[in-house]
């Protein structure tokens, strides 16, 4: 007995993504994570709003967290990051071994964009060290998935769909 | 905060970070033998009516998961090795009672049943076809 054919490519009328795109940006965003973190402990929490809201480090998170509404939304294949690597990186790369349907990177940028905007709106806030722990969070995501290519989706998505949050109940299974 | 420590908090994080990856890799397709004291009904299995007479890998995914594709591509291609085993994926996306049943915390996690519907191992993320086979010699060939 066997199976249906496996399904590596993504789903028809999809093209799927090389792989390596989504942790080349990963790697990216790990790095200016970090530098969010190290600005977010050199730099004193602002008094008033104004103050808190021009931050250097909190600039850069929210440029950060605009990328990662750019590939939840958009798809993570009109991702500025994907551009770079086709047009920089994978020039210079063997061909892919296979290609990865764009539904679970583009869950991933999802989870990074609620993880920073939490941290954006608590900054605001002023909760002291929002900024720092947020960032510091999603940088462990993004460094997870772009050096060991875990897998978020493997278990948020499982814990919402357990949850109630996602997941359409009783309807066709596979 | 000084420059010195916020380095020391930077180098910290990255060194959790790399502790973690390596912690949850050693996890990735580890192989739980089980007791052998759960049963599982075919009909709690969408998708087939019973279980075929040597195995049944039962593997459960979702569709934003990109393992659960290659652990289905290496599910199928070692059950078609075999007359009588036999392969289904359950989408958890659309049933997570399921999910709750069998305290999945992961995909892809596959289950192995013998004939009888008798969980005989466990598997969390993607299994290694060299595991899955030398798996399925000790249920198939029982000492």
């Amino acid at each position: 007995m066997t199976t249906t054919r496996p399904t590596l490519v993504a789903k028809p009328g999809q093209k799927g993504i090389d792989p390596r795109s989504p942790r080349f940006g990963a790697g990216i965003t790990a790095a200016l994570l970090l530098v969010v973190v190290g600005l977010g402990l050199v730099t004193p929490l602002g008094v008033t709003l104004a103050a808190r809201a021009t931050e250097p480090g909190f600039l850069l998170f929210v440029i950060i967290s605009a990328l990662f509404a750019w590939g939840a939304f958009a798809g993570v294949r009109r991702h500025p990051y994907g551009a770079i690597y086709r047009a920089l990186i994978r020039p210079r790369l063997a061909a892919p071994t296979e290609l990865e349907d764009p539904v679970p990177p583009t869950f991933a940028q999802g989870v990074g964009f609620v993880i920073t905007l939490a941290g954006i709106v608590l900054h605001l806030a002023g909760v002291p060290y929002a900024l720092v722990i947020a960032a510091a969070a999603a940088f462990i995501a993004a460094f997870l998935n772009s050096v060991f290519a875990y897998c978020l989706g493997c278990q948020i998505y499982l814990l919402l769909v357990r949850a109630g949050i996602l997941g359409r109940k009783g309807a066709a299974t596979a | 905060m000084n420059p010195v420590a916020v380095l020391g908090v930077l180098a910290g994080l990255v060194a959790v970070a790399t502790a973690l990856g390596f912690l949850w890799r050693s996890q990735q397709g580890r192989v739980h033998h089980a007791r052998g004291t759960t049963v599982i009904k075919a009909s709690d299995i969408p998708g087939i009516r019973r279980f075929a007479l040597g195995a049944t890998f039962v593997q459960f995914s979702t569709e934003v998961c990109h393992p659960c594709k290659v652990t289905h591509a290496v599910l199928g291609e070692v059950a078609g090795e075999h007359p009588n085993v036999a392969h289904v994926d359950v989408d958890l996306t659309h049933r997570p009672d399921l999910a709750s049943q069998f305290r999945i915390m992961q995909t892809p996690t596959t289950l192995i049943l013998d004939g009888k519907g008798v969980v005989r191992a466990r598997i969390g993320g993607a299994p290694r076809r060299d595991a899955v086979r030398a798996e399925l010699e000790r249920i198939l060939v029982p000492a």
